[in-house]
């Protein structure tokens, strides 16, 4: 390993920041479930702890982007590892703010933050090579493109979160610890973040494809991460209409949006195993 | 309403659509040249029947503007997607420093039925470029600089690159890693007029190895062979510019029977004439895209988005997320 490699401590302690957030989760759902008060709520203070550790995990992985970008000269945009590390901060950022403002959906905390902890534990088990800033990335769309699907990626991980407590509900053993809420009221709120899905999705597909015109000289070609985005996206809008259209059981619906994010995830992080960049021909 | 409009809007029909669409973007996956681009065709020209369809008989869809919108705006797409593969354009040329852009001189051409072809119209004139490279040979920013009619008879310089193209009349010219040097020859035959061209090198710095190539004069059946020998300043470890300007070139001359060395402004006779090497210059190869529906297809995109926000802005503007689960008196018990 490179000795330059300044943000290594830093991205670790984030990690290990989001470590702690996920097991106060855990914490939090289990002493309602282990409390005989029928429908007892989880602790204001616990919640609060949790957002707390989510916060200074998403400052200290700022830190880690921030040393690398100085270091390297570019944002974390060309490389599996940079991938990663840029997620586990917007995916954690975006949640924080989300978990802030939309308490109903806290206890979602249980299904994002492992998650988030998919993506932490992948990316110690990478290298952190360089990357080089390919010619084509010197563009303004590129950021809006990012930025849209960094959004897009984390409603996508809400509604996951929401539908992962659905699912957890039916199981007795887990039942009682999300007993103050109903499934009509998570499923609401987890198609309501669906819909946020398409629309941000959509704004990346549309920022990617005028990105892609300057950058490659066509808009669409259907190269690996463009085949798989647009199943992506035609699957959200099935889904949506799905669900609009024929009030599947809510059960099924979580399911839905569970191979909805199976698929967003592996267009993310699948593709540059089947790709050999991001995008084809991005040298 | 038409019994047979009303199962065309059928949203059963949609789903139908979705999956076949589905299907056929996963066929088209890489462009394989053995699928038909019916598989990408059928489903959407399937899809905006339906769409269409739907617009004029569900009142769910034509009585709410956002959702009005956005289904508007995807029939849009699937139209100007459609007419964009019937009007478009895709090809590569290479042109030579100091020459104009020529028509003729285009290759690999693809384009959809209905191209009206006005790439003759299309003038510039290529001068010479730079090219950044980082350690490894990993290709940075092209600089490729340009004359362009300004529309008042006279000339401007443009630059242009990778993701900055040259854009007249729709026609797109972005410049490719394909590029490389040219010898300027003059070949005075032993009865007739001079004349002057240049002869393309392999691209350059990917075959720098075997920068050669090899001529036939007219009138003559000797093939003369031909190997620049650059002083470019390539270093694989270092940064370094590709700039023409700042490198130079031996020619070497093969004509069978005799091997000779030519620095610029030096000449060679050869059977049926003489043979003049002028100057070392350089050639770039563009990517030549041509697409009528890309703004509108843009400005559709858009609208489809913005008539997505106005529905669910006009859905949900009344029901706070945060009420959805836990009530405030609930709240207000908390520990």
């Amino acid at each position: 390993m490179n000795d330059a490699i300044t943000e290594l401590p830093w991205m670790w302690a984030g990690l290990f920041a989001y470590a702690v957030a996920t097991l106060l989760a855990f914490r939090n759902v289990w002493q309602i479930g282990a409390d005989d008060t029928v429908a007892a709520l989880p602790s204001r203070r616990g919640e609060g702890k949790i957002l707390l550790a989510i916060v200074i995990g998403v400052l200290l992985l700022t830190i880690a982007l921030a040393v690398r970008w100085d270091r390297l000269g570019h944002g974390p945009f060309v490389n599996l590892y940079e991938l990663l590390m840029s997620q586990l901060f917007s995916l954690g950022l975006i949640y924080s703010i989300v978990y802030w403002r939309v308490p109903s959906l806290r206890a979602s905390a249980v299904v994002v933050l492992p998650l988030i902890w998919i993506l932490g534990t992948w990316i110690l088990f990478l290298e952190p090579v360089d990357s080089r800033f390919p010619p084509t990335y010197h563009n303004d769309w590129l950021w809006a493109h990012v930025g849209f699907g960094k959004i897009f990626l984390s409603f996508c991980l809400v509604a996951t979160g929401l539908a992962g407590v659905i699912l957890l509900r039916a199981i007795p053993r887990f039942g009682r610890c999300f007993a103050h809420m109903t499934d009509e009221a998570l499923d609401q709120l987890a198609w309501r973040f669906m819909m946020l899905t398409l629309v941000f999705d959509s704004l990346m597909l549309i920022a990617g494809a005028v990105w892609a015109q300057d950058a490659w000289g066509r808009y669409w070609s259907w190269d690996a991460l463009e085949t798989s985005s647009f199943m992506t996206w035609l699957s959200i809008g099935a889904g949506i209409h799905v669900r609009l259209t024929y009030k599947i059981p809510i059960r099924l619906g979580a399911l839905v949006i569970l191979a909805i994010f199976f698929l967003a995830f592996t267009t993310y992080f699948g593709a540059p195993y089947y790709s050999e960049a991001a995008h084809k021909g991005v040298i | 309403m038409i019994p047979w409009l009303r199962r065309l809007a059928s949203t059963r029909l949609t789903l139908f659509g979705m999956v076949l669409l589905a299907i056929g973007a996963g066929l088209s996956y890489d462009n394989p040249a053995d699928v038909s681009v019916w598989v990408l065709a059928g489903p959407l020209l399937l899809l905006a029947l339906n769409l269409f369809a739907a617009i004029l008989t569900q009142p769910g869809i034509n009585r709410r503007p956002g959702l009005l919108m956005f289904h508007i705006g995807l029939l849009s797409i699937c139209a100007l997607a459609a007419i964009g593969r019937l009007t478009f354009f895709d090809a590569r040329v290479e042109i030579s420093q100091n020459s104009a852009f020529d028509v003729a001189a285009v290759d690999e051409i693809r384009q959809g039925v209905f191209h009206l072809g006005e790439l003759q119209r299309v003038q510039f004139v290529q001068q010479a470029y730079t090219v950044e490279y980082r350690p490894g040979l990993v290709r940075g920013i092209t600089r490729s600089h340009l004359q362009v009619g300004d529309g008042r008879g006279g000339w401007q310089t443009r630059v242009v690159g990778d993701d900055t193209p040259l854009i007249i009349d729709g026609y797109r010219f972005y410049t490719t890693f394909n590029k490389g040097f040219a010898a300027v020859l003059t070949w005075t035959p032993t009865q007739g007029e001079a004349i002057t061209g240049t002869l393309h090198m392999p691209s350059y710095p990917l075959f720098d190895y075997k920068q050669a190539n090899s001529w036939t004069p007219p009138g003559s059946e000797e093939e003369i062979k031909f190997w620049l020998r650059l002083e470019t300043g390539l270093d694989r470890e270092k940064d370094w510019l590709l700039d023409v300007n700042k490198s130079e070139a031996v020619l070497v001359v093969n004509d069978g029977e005799q091997r000779l060395e030519l620095q610029p402004g030096q000449d060679i006779n050869l059977p049926g004439g003489q043979l003049r090497y002028e100057a070392l210059s350089s050639w770039m190869g563009y990517k030549i895209f041509y697409d009528p529906t890309l703004k509108w297809l843009f400005i559709a995109a858009m609208l489809t988005v913005l008539g997505l926000c106005l529905h669910y802005w006009d859905k949900f503007r009344h029901q706070s997320m945060a009420s959805a689960v836990v009530t405030d008196k609930q709240n207000k018990m908390r520990k």
